[in-house]
């Protein structure tokens, strides 16, 4: 046990976050990020990362061994990846329509004028493929391919048990006119398995051995998980009742910036990743999109992970990578 | 009741007053009454920490009439908010201690009987058995109508309560003449609408050039 505390004391300071990158743009509290390349260029079209605001990206790159970066970094990709930072009360009424019209088409502006190409290539994960669902409905031209991870579509199918919560309460009176506290999702989170997130992960944590690079690992994913941004108000608000409340990416009706988001309008090449352990978006939430685009070019892959396991287990690193690699490579 | 004080002080007041001799002392001795009856009618009444006033006996649907009316019907409301928010807390408590229960018992069902005490391992097992039965019997309470209400419930009610409660700062905050956060919302929406303004008069974004592709070995 001693030895485990002094492992646990070693690792109390250890940072997220491997590969080098370098900030290319900034909007707001928005930073964009491009990753070094180490490996011979494969893909002449750039990977934009477009990560969920719930929680920070560098869990896309948490540590050498457990980076889905570096994994798409050492099959040649061009990996740029945007941090959406920590919103303050002075972002309170920032919507969607800044976030996709703003912040995420001006990063992909940004990228395009870079390398003097008219689309690229899109990641999202979690919400961040919600966002780039729509961002492809809304401007198809800018999108060569795109890749959902992890991303919920129909936000009410029977498993999800956050949409059942979800669903009766008031948004309006919760939100307010403030931002809502990362604090208060997480506690959320945490009670959609009390048991398993609260309990067992700490009596597991004790009962394995006092390895340092465990132990980091643990620690590292455990800074990521309480490091919760608080949410923008307006945007939470959208986002909660147009889709976990009123489904509609199922049921259509969407609008950003006064646009109709239409996923029927979808005909560009998507890879749909589905973790079929995903506790926070059930598989069938994420599958629901393959009936609901237009694309002739569908690929779903599922993997036998959880949510957080998708980007971080050991399993992802040697599948998921390749996997994306791989497939963007032939289109 | 005030009005039966108020009867009574009146009542006092014409029988005293009779003679000019005690006419003086009668006024003083109304005068009095009237001063400590109404010397706390501007106060904004409190639920449950008025003096005297045990919270129950406190009547939340009282019609809020005077100078303060819209303070006391905020006292109200939060009060009212507050009673939800415990009352949806007591719901999940038992739905909670139910819970405990089936999962005990799943649990339970499933131990071997043994004549030898359980080893680490065996301990280990036991508990990972512990956490799969009560995290299956959660599951169940949790995707159950009586949680999702409650759950619901107590969130509404923590909002509206915040809300009352910010509004009693708000209130005492133009008072001391602070700025309110209605003030400082109002400003945050101006400036939005003007870099709005801004951003839709704003030529194309700047075009830069690609940052080098540095090749770096690790």
């Amino acid at each position: 046990m001693s030895s485990l505390s002094a492992a646990l004391a070693a690792a109390r300071d250890c940072k997220p976050g491997f590969s080098d990158k370098e900030e290319v743009w900034r909007c707001g509290k928005l930073r964009l990020y491009r990753y070094r390349s180490i490996a011979k260029p494969t893909n002449a079209v750039p990977l934009l990362i477009v990560y969920a605001l719930v929680n920070r990206p560098y869990m896309m790159d948490l540590q050498e061994d457990r980076s889905l970066i570096r994994g798409l970094l050492s099959r040649g990709l061009d990996v740029y990846l945007i941090d959406w930072g920590y919103p303050d009360g002075a972002d309170r009424f920032m919507g969607l329509a800044e976030y996709l019209e703003e912040q995420l088409a001006g990063c992909v502006e940004q990228i395009l004028a870079f390398h003097g190409i008219g689309a690229l290539n899109l990641l999202g994960v979690c919400q961040g493929g919600v966002f780039s669902l729509c961002f492809a409905a809304l401007h198809p031209e800018r999108v060569r391919n795109l890749i959902t991870m992890v991303t919920p579509v129909d936000f009410q199918t029977p498993a999800d048990l956050l949409s059942k919560w979800i669903r009766r309460i008031d948004v309006d009176a919760w939100v307010g006119e403030g931002n809502v506290a990362g604090d208060a999702l997480n506690q959320l989170f945490l009670a959609l398995m009390p048991f398993r997130l609260s309990h067992q992960k700490y009596m597991d944590l004790l009962r394995g051995e006092a390895e340092p690079a465990r132990i980091e690992n643990f620690m590292r994913v455990e800074h990521w998980i309480f490091d919760s941004p608080d949410q923008a108000g307006a945007a939470f608000r959208e986002f909660v009742v147009a889709l976990y409340q009123e489904n509609r990416l199922v049921r259509g009706g969407l609008e950003i910036a006064g646009r109709r988001i239409d996923l029927r309008s979808l005909e560009l090449p998507i890879l749909n990743l589905i973790g079929s352990k995903d506790h926070l978006v059930p598989p069938a939430s994420c599958a629901a999109l393959r009936r609901l685009i237009s694309s002739p070019d569908f690929t779903q892959i599922e993997l036998d992970l959880g949510h957080i396991g998708m980007y971080v287990s050991a399993r992802a690193q040697r599948e998921v990578p390749p996997a994306i690699a791989d497939w963007l490579a032939t289109r | 009741m005030f009005s039966d004080r108020f009867a009574e002080a009146t009542r006092r007041f014409f029988e005293e007053s009779q003679s000019p001799a005690s006419l003086a002392a009668a006024t003083q001795g109304l005068a009095e009454f009237l001063r400590d009856e109404f010397a706390n009618v501007l106060r904004t009444p409190s639920p449950g920490t008025r003096e005297g006033v045990p919270p129950a006996e406190y009547p939340l649907e009282a019609p809020g009439l005077g100078l303060t009316r819209e303070h006391q019907l905020r006292a109200q409301r939060a009060a009212s908010a507050w009673q939800r928010l415990a009352d949806a807390q007591q719901r999940l408590q038992r739905l909670w201690f139910d819970t405990l229960r089936e999962a005990a018992a799943a649990f339970v069902s499933q131990i071997q009987p043994s004549s030898t005490p359980p080893g680490p391992q065996a301990l280990h097992a036991l508990y990972d058995r512990w956490i799969d039965c009560a995290e299956a019997a959660y599951a169940r309470t949790a995707h159950g109508e009586p949680f999702c209400i409650a759950l619901a419930e107590s969130v509404n009610a923590a909002s509206a309560w915040r809300r009352e409660c910010a509004a009693a700062a708000e209130a005492a905050a133009k008072l001391l003449d602070l700025p309110t956060r209605s003030e400082v919302n109002s400003l945050a929406r101006r400036l939005h609408a003007l870099e709005e303004r801004l951003r839709a008069q704003a030529p194309e974004v700047p075009r830069r050039r690609a940052p080098p592709r540095a090749r770096r070995k690790r």
